[in-house]
């Protein structure tokens, strides 16, 4: 069997493991191994390799931000800011019609400011808006689509984890992805909100609305959620800025978050605890799989596929747009039942450097920003599909009387609002890489 | 969990010895890297603010080789990591198909699986050990900090260790399921 043979068949191997409930660090390392056996014939060099892989993905400067922003998370959800930001939100919208809705999905575009993860910005959203969506009559399936999607505001908005790994993987400066992920983070929040608010004209509910409140009192309770303007301007301006490197800005942020958390006086030993085994369990299960990646990946550069994959791609004709409208249709296909991580761990390395070799009329590194924000859109509409969307999963978990049914139903024209999204910023690049190009303009 | 009732044989007896044993000791090592991670974000916070403190000529400056302390702590607080991730299965998988199918074959795939584990780990813990031997015999000292690397190997050998123990114990856990003996509340089938 030739080298391109060899890393062809690795696909479905890899795949049948993984569906066979192999855990993707796992089925990644083994195949990787396994296939660098079959190319040397002896597995000499990957032992050899071994001696120091696993300390220095676990070390490397860069990754160290993952776990950093995982507990920035953790303390977020502790700080009482999800509270606060509802308020602050509700105070400004609650008049509306759906405007208790709009003012969840609100609430977590802010909290994803300083919140890098969409399943805890669902969890804490969720706990502090559902009763309030159902004291004012909202139907469950609107109640739970709006908050699962509204959860996946956590990584829209910068800081994100997804981000961060995507940057690693190809190569790409997480400075400017965070900048260039911050409009379509807003154009998400609109969009959902717009997608509450037919909803609410559409199809007759018994919802109510809140009295309208004073701007005084708007201005109030817009003045309590300082800690989580103050939060993202020094992480993510700090970062873009040049004052400290994103590990550090991840580290400031985490300090900040855990201050918040004490101030609200919710922090203590035992919730230190939780925050710290959350952390580690998530932690861990990100770098087992960087680093079956690193394994998996070093066997298919030496097949050299990805190489001559990018060849074929570049000379075979294809129009680049109609090779993107595949890429990102097969992410939706797989988002449905496959998390949102593994499924950008598992495709990057492969699919970025094909995709790099298409002219598609831009600079690589407008390029690699724009694919980046692309994917990260992809990937996330993952987490709100059927039947495998774990930020459904999460709020239905806490709305007890609604059936799953009710939330698939409820998700779906939040799911649609983020179709026609991937669409618009696939056909205008310059929407997503504007603002970056702004800020270049400056340095 | 208070102990095994004695009509349960020594069997049982000696599985929930194990089984409290193995929480407690992947417990306390992800909280010994919760602990580390922490150390780190302290110094990093104390060394921008001494950086900030010198380029605004007051004084002080940065902590001397930060990035190495930060490497260093980062790689044995995920080491420590690893035996919590594996005894509470935090893993990342594709569950798909599991109640498709049968019973039996969703119980021996754990089973496979959890030995697939033990196995990576104790191929990750003999490699670092394997690569400890290495940094000792050449000497290499991180770049600025000048620590030697393979103290940073030693205190992350504990966690590999305790890998190996913890993906042993869940053979151990799967196995008994496998067999149909009842287990902890928890189904981690």
């Amino acid at each position: 069997m030739s080298h391109i043979e060899l890393a062809l068949w690795s696909f479905p191997v890899l795949l049948g493991l993984v569906f066979l409930r192999v855990p993707i660090a796992l089925a990644m390392l083994g195949v990787g191994f396994g296939g660098a056996y079959l190319v040397y014939g002896t597995t000499l060099p990957i032992m050899n390799q071994l001696k120091s892989l696993t300390f220095g993905t676990f070390s490397n400067y860069s990754f160290s931000i993952i776990p950093l922003f995982l507990l920035m998370g953790q303390f977020a959800t502790l700080s009482g800011m999800s509270a606060s930001l509802f308020r602050a939100a509700e105070s400004f919208l609650g008049h509306k019609r759906g405007g208790v809705a709009m003012s969840a999905v609100g609430a977590c575009a802010g909290f994803g400011a300083i919140c890098g993860s969409s399943l805890a910005t669902a969890a804490t959203m969720g706990q502090v808006a559902l009763p309030e969506l159902r004291r004012y009559g909202y139907p469950g399936s609107l109640a739970t689509g709006a908050l699962a999607a509204g959860g996946t505001l956590g990584i829209l908005i910068p800081p994100s984890v997804i981000l961060v790994i995507y940057a690693i993987l190809a190569e790409q400066n997480i400075e400017k992805l965070f900048v260039a992920a911050l409009i379509p983070g807003l154009i998400a929040a609109l969009g959902y909100i717009l997608a509450i608010s037919v909803w609410m004209r559409v199809s007759p509910n018994d919802a109510q609305v809140r009295p309208r409140v004073p701007w005084g009192e708007r201005m109030k309770a817009l003045a309590l959620v300082w800690p989580v303007l103050t939060i993202f301007v020094v992480v993510v301006g700090g970062i873009y800025i040049g004052v400290f490197t994103p590990t550090e800005a991840a580290a400031v942020g985490a300090a900040g978050t855990f201050l918040a958390s004490v101030a609200s006086g919710q922090m203590n030993w035992s919730r230190l605890k939780q925050a710290i085994l959350a952390t580690a369990g998530a932690s861990a299960m990100i770098y087992l799989i960087i680093l079956g990646a690193g394994v998996y990946n070093s066997f298919l550069a030496l097949t050299q596929l990805p190489q001559l994959g990018a060849e074929w791609v570049g000379s075979s004709g294809f129009s680049p747009w109609v090779v993107l409208g595949v890429v990102l249709l097969m992410y939706l296909v797989f988002g449905c039942v496959m998390d949102s991580l593994s499924m950008v761990l598992l495709t990057v390395p492969i699919i970025y450097p094909i995709m790099l070799a298409l002219d598609f009329g831009m600079s690589p590194q407008d390029f690699g920003l724009w694919f980046g924000i692309l994917v990260l859109i992809v990937v996330e509409v993952g987490l709100i599909t059927p039947p495998v969307g774990m930020n459904l999963f999460i709020i239905n978990g806490i709305a007890r009387d609604t059936p799953i049914r009710e939330t698939y139903k409820g998700a779906l024209p939040f799911v649609l609002t983020d179709l026609v999204r991937v669409v618009f910023l696939a056909a205008f690049p310059a929407i997503t890489l504007w603002l970056v190009w702004f800020i270049d303009g400056f340095g | 969990m208070t102990g095994a009732p004695f009509y349960l044989g020594k069997g049982e007896f000696m599985y929930g010895v194990l089984s409290r044993l193995a929480e407690v000791i992947a417990r306390a090592m992800a909280i010994i890297g919760g602990i580390v991670l922490l150390a780190v974000i302290v110094l990093t916070c104390v060394s921008i603010i001494g950086r900030a403190f010198y380029s605004s000529g007051i004084c002080c400056g940065p902590i001397r080789g930060i990035y190495d302390y930060t490497e260093l702590g980062m790689a044995v607080a995920l080491f420590a990591f690893l035996p919590w991730c594996q005894l509470r299965n935090t893993h990342a998988s594709v569950d798909l198909f599991k109640p498709a199918f049968p019973d039996a074959m969703n119980r021996g795939l754990t089973v496979l699986v959890d030995i697939g584990m033990l196995g990576l780990a104790v191929l990750l813990a003999q490699r670092l050990y394997l690569g400890m031997l290495d940094k000792i015999n050449f000497g290499d000292t991180t770049f600025i900090a000048q620590v030697p690397v393979w103290w940073g190997y030693a205190a992350s050998l504990v966690g590999a260790v305790g890998f190996v123990l913890i993906a042993a114990f869940c053979v151990l856990r799967s196995l008994r399921l496998f067999i149909g003996i009842p287990t902890d509340s928890e189904d981690y089938a």
